[in-house]
């Protein structure tokens, strides 16, 4: 074909890449400066830069306390929504009825609403007279109205809903990809259901499980709704450290410090399960 | 006989199943019950304790709709717009993005490519508050704040929105049947005529889905527009957000029944455009 009648695909990218690029550089360029200047009052920052705002962070055991809070409930809410999400992803791919379209339909309905909307009926349903402490109490198994405001398990609840549907929807696309015909080759050869889940379906889906988990774990590592409506103050995760940093102390440098922080831990073990994920699957292929 | 218990075995294992999915769709679609029902709900007498509502309804009653703040129906009307300019704008740099990655032949891809999806790794609160410190300073310089207004929260809702069309285009252009292009090629169609005519048709589920994933992710956002927002430009998430952290009122039910159904209409054109294979498939 004459080159000059065909299209240039490279040249396409010119100005989707000076928008991204500039956005991305922008936004991230100028906090991660920010995040070198310790905070004056008012809102005005030091002229002279240092690393103090990151030895602050280093040394002062509240920081870190947040991080590992911060970690392990978003890691509980990717596992929760794995776990539980799972089956219901598998289930949906093999069933060929109509209802598996108006499930799924369900299923995407929910990651269609904002989260505050679905923490405002979890406030309504888990209040000290309503339906949940109703039905508790009246079963006998509890004494006393209980409450969820204040707890880190409230917060993983309210996580859980915001990344439930998306999680399933995820391993959906991902079992779809795996051939029917593998399981029934091996149900036909006399395994068992559980047999043909444990040693077929999850081998091959393990790799797209591993990439939903750390999805869900990053998106809870940046969420702030649930810890915001549900911690009641008491459960501060560093995306809510980050907002009251930001908007109610004023405090531009250590705020950016924080975000800072979160971004290189976040960004770190990303690369780290990339790369531990494609020896994974180099070690499987080797066995194969 | 050892079909019968085969048989039964299979009968529990279905029972399982179903009492699994009952159990998790009861338990995750519980609290938009509750929502849109007690939007319904009427006070149990008539002197209005807004702090208290009757889940399950007693009596229905619409007075909640009539009595939504002014300021919660604009935010659902920004929180519209804004995620329609989001999809289109997103749409109109995602498609060439993804055409240029996938077809494109030259050095430098790899990065290029890690620059156009690296929103996707960025902590939607840092986004928020990167946004935010971007806009100060860009403001000090040229006198020109960003900061609370709608072109603020656009660029900040684009940022992310981006890779999802990315994402669902290249999926869509990975699968495109080559064959397509070279026929009408053969058929004396110019390239950017077949491009017009042949390829975007073909793709154009995939955009499709890329605009509503685009959409949405503007539309449920409340960590980056929490930053962004003022009290005159506020989206719907964080408008309801603030309501919540203040106090109880019955007609946020209202308001928030009416975006859930907005996502119901959302939910069902989506299923009779592209269908839900689409929509799954080419994430």
């Amino acid at each position: 074909m004459d080159r000059s009648e065909s299209i240039r695909w490279g040249q396409l990218l010119a100005l989707p890449l000076l928008v991204s690029g500039l956005l991305l550089l922008g936004s991230q360029f100028v906090f991660l400066k920010q995040s070198i200047y310790i905070d004056l009052p008012f809102g005005k920052i030091a002229s002279d830069w240092s690393f103090a705002n990151f030895r602050r962070i280093a040394t002062d055991p509240f920081y870190l306390r947040t991080l590992w809070l911060t970690t392990w409930i978003s890691a509980a809410v990717a596992g929760v929504c794995v776990i539980l999400g799972f089956p219901i992803a598998k289930t949906l791919a093999r069933l060929q009825s109509r209802w598996a379209t108006l499930l799924l339909s369900l299923i995407v309905l929910t990651s269609f609403i904002t989260t505050v909307i679905q923490i405002f009926g979890l406030l309504i349903l888990f209040r000290g007279d309503g339906l949940i402490n109703q039905m508790l109490m009246g079963l006998g198994l509890i004494q006393q109205p209980f409450t969820l405001i204040g707890t880190s398990a409230g917060v993983v609840l309210g996580l859980v809903y915001a990344s439930f549907g998306f999680s399933v929807m995820l391993m959906y696309g991902i079992v779809r990809t795996i051939p029917v015909s593998l399981e029934e080759a091996a149900a036909i050869h006399g395994a068992s259901r559980l047999r043909v889940f444990r040693k077929v379906l999850l081998p091959l889906c393990l790799p797209g499980l591993v990439v939903g988990f750390l999805t869900i774990f990053n998106t809870s590592m940046g969420a702030f709704t649930s810890a915001a409506l549900l911690g009641g103050g008491r459960v501060i995760t560093l995306p809510v450290l980050i907002q009251r940093t930001m908007l109610l102390d004023v405090k531009y440098g250590m705020a950016a410090a924080l975000a800072a922080l979160l971004l290189a831990f976040v960004v770190i073990l990303n690369l780290a399960s990339v790369m531990v994920l494609r020896r994974l699957r180099h070690a499987q292929g080797v066995m194969a | 006989m050892r079909s019968a218990a085969f048989r039964s075995a299979l009968g529990g294992w279905r029972l399982l199943t179903v009492a699994y999915f009952v159990f998790i769709f009861t338990v995750l679609l519980a609290p938009l019950v509750v929502v849109i029902g007690g939007s319904f709900s009427a006070p149990a007498n008539d002197t209005v304790i807004v702090s208290y509502i009757q889940f399950p309804p007693e009596r229905l009653t619409l007075q909640w709709y009539a009595r939504i703040p002014a300021s919660q129906l604009h935010a659902l009307g920004v929180s519209f717009v804004l995620g329609l300019a989001v999809a289109l704008a997103a749409s109109l740099i995602g498609v060439p993005a993804a055409l240029g990655l996938v077809r494109g032949r030259f050095r430098g891809k790899t990065l290029m490519s890690i620059i156009l999806k690296a929103p996707l790794q960025i902590p939607h609160v840092v986004c928020g508050i990167a946004f935010l410190q971007l806009y100060y300073r860009f403001g000090d310089a040229t006198n020109f704040y960003l900061q609370g207004t709608n072109l603020g929260l656009f660029l900040g809702h684009l940022f992310l929105a981006t890779p999802f069309v990315i994402g669902s285009v290249s999926t869509v252009l990975l699968r495109f049947n080559p064959r397509l292009e070279e026929a009408a090629q053969a058929l004396g169609a110019s390239p950017w005529r077949t491009l017009w005519r042949v390829t975007l048709p073909v793709i154009a589920p995939g955009i499709f889905t890329g605009a509503l994933y685009a959409f949405i992710v503007s539309f449920v956002d409340v960590p980056v527009a929490v930053f962004l927002a003022s009290a005159d430009t506020t989206t719907f998430p964080v408008e309801l957000f603030h309501a919540l952290e203040q106090d109880f009122n019955p007609s946020s039910l209202a308001s928030a029944s009416l975006a859930a159904g907005f996502a119901v209409l959302l939910v069902m054109a989506a299923q009779r455009l592209v269908g839900m294979e689409t929509l799954l498939h080419s994430k």
